[in-house]
């Protein structure tokens, strides 16, 4: 696939365009991409498409392989692996807190210590994540406002 | 928990368990034998104390999924009782000799009251992390809404 990145004046609006044949898996991802980088996630629910506000988003998992997006009302698959969405949200506020969660900070109530050494972030919603030891000094330094 | 994870909460645990093994150690000696006294050899002692509780500890960190609140009490209760016969066995069983049982009780009881008190020790030292960490959540949270805020007027 060719690409053309073209400079217009600052009075013109910026836009992508894509010319392709078919609407195949390729070029869904790099609209997904393109989508995600401007606030939108591009999710599946029982074969329907939506397109998510990042915003509305609580949290990311992935489970055996497959992607779920979760909103306070809906769990929609994404076609992204975790660690695509991890580096295109990474100034969306979310954080990696375990090894298969993509944490929306804006989110979450409250933290507080589970039983078994590790926390729990308490969501808006009552929800509770697990945040791992291991990412604890990530989160810490996130909140401080340091980058990762 | 992942190994890192596991090797923290067990030093964390260690450096609290011979803590409280010289405190305990002082208060059984006081009140059964008073008048002994030892060589520079007895400060070992809490640590090799330390070490053997270490292995269940270890052990019982070691679990590779999220527990329920019933399967971690029952994990436990589970990691108490094999201290209790690890640490009596080393204690009284191995060495052969013959020992007042008021004083095996007493061992076995300041061996549970250690185990509650890192159990309440870790618990509040969570506490408080989590309590520092939900205040600075609070602060970031204020600080990116005035951002996106700001991103938005422009």
């Amino acid at each position: 696939m060719e690409i053309k990145v073209k400079r217009i004046p600052k009075n013109e609006k910026e836009q992508i365009e894509i010319s392709c044949h078919e609407m195949d898996d390729t070029v869904r991802e790099i609209v997904s991409f393109v989508q995600s980088r401007q606030g939108q996630l591009s999710c599946s629910l029982e074969g329907r498409q939506y397109e998510i506000s990042v915003t509305d988003v609580l949290y990311i998992e992935s489970v055996d392989n497959k992607t779920f997006v979760y909103t306070r009302d809906q769990s929609y698959e994404s076609r992204q692996k975790i660690y695509e969405l991890e580096e295109i949200l990474k100034s969306s506020r979310f954080l990696r807190v375990s090894k298969s969660t993509l944490l929306n900070l804006m989110k979450i109530k409250s933290i507080k210590p589970a039983l078994n050494g590790r926390f729990s972030a308490v969501l808006h919603n009552g929800e509770e994540i697990v945040i791992s030891r291991k990412y604890v000094a990530d989160l810490k330094q996130t909140l401080k406002g340091g980058a990762k | 928990m992942s190994r890192k994870e596991v090797f923290q909460t067990v030093l964390n645990k260690f450096f609290i368990i011979v803590t409280l093994i010289n405190v305990a150690t002082f208060i059984l000696g006081s009140i059964f034998k008073p008048n002994d006294t030892f060589g520079y050899g007895a400060f070992i002692y809490p640590v090799i104390y330390g070490m053997i509780s270490s292995v269940p500890v270890l052990i019982f960190s070691k679990a590779g999924r999220q527990l329920t609140i019933k399967q971690a009490i029952l994990r436990e209760l589970g990691l108490l009782i094999v201290l209790e016969c690890v640490l009596i066995s080393f204690s009284y069983g191995l060495s052969g000799v013959e020992r007042n049982p008021v004083e095996v009780v007493a061992f076995a009881l300041s061996v549970f009251v250690i185990y509650v008190l890192v159990f309440v020790i870790s618990r509040l030292l969570d506490l408080r992390q989590a309590k520092i960490l939900t205040d600075d959540l609070l602060v970031f949270q204020e600080r990116e809404l005035k951002k996106m805020e700001e991103e938005k007027s422009r």
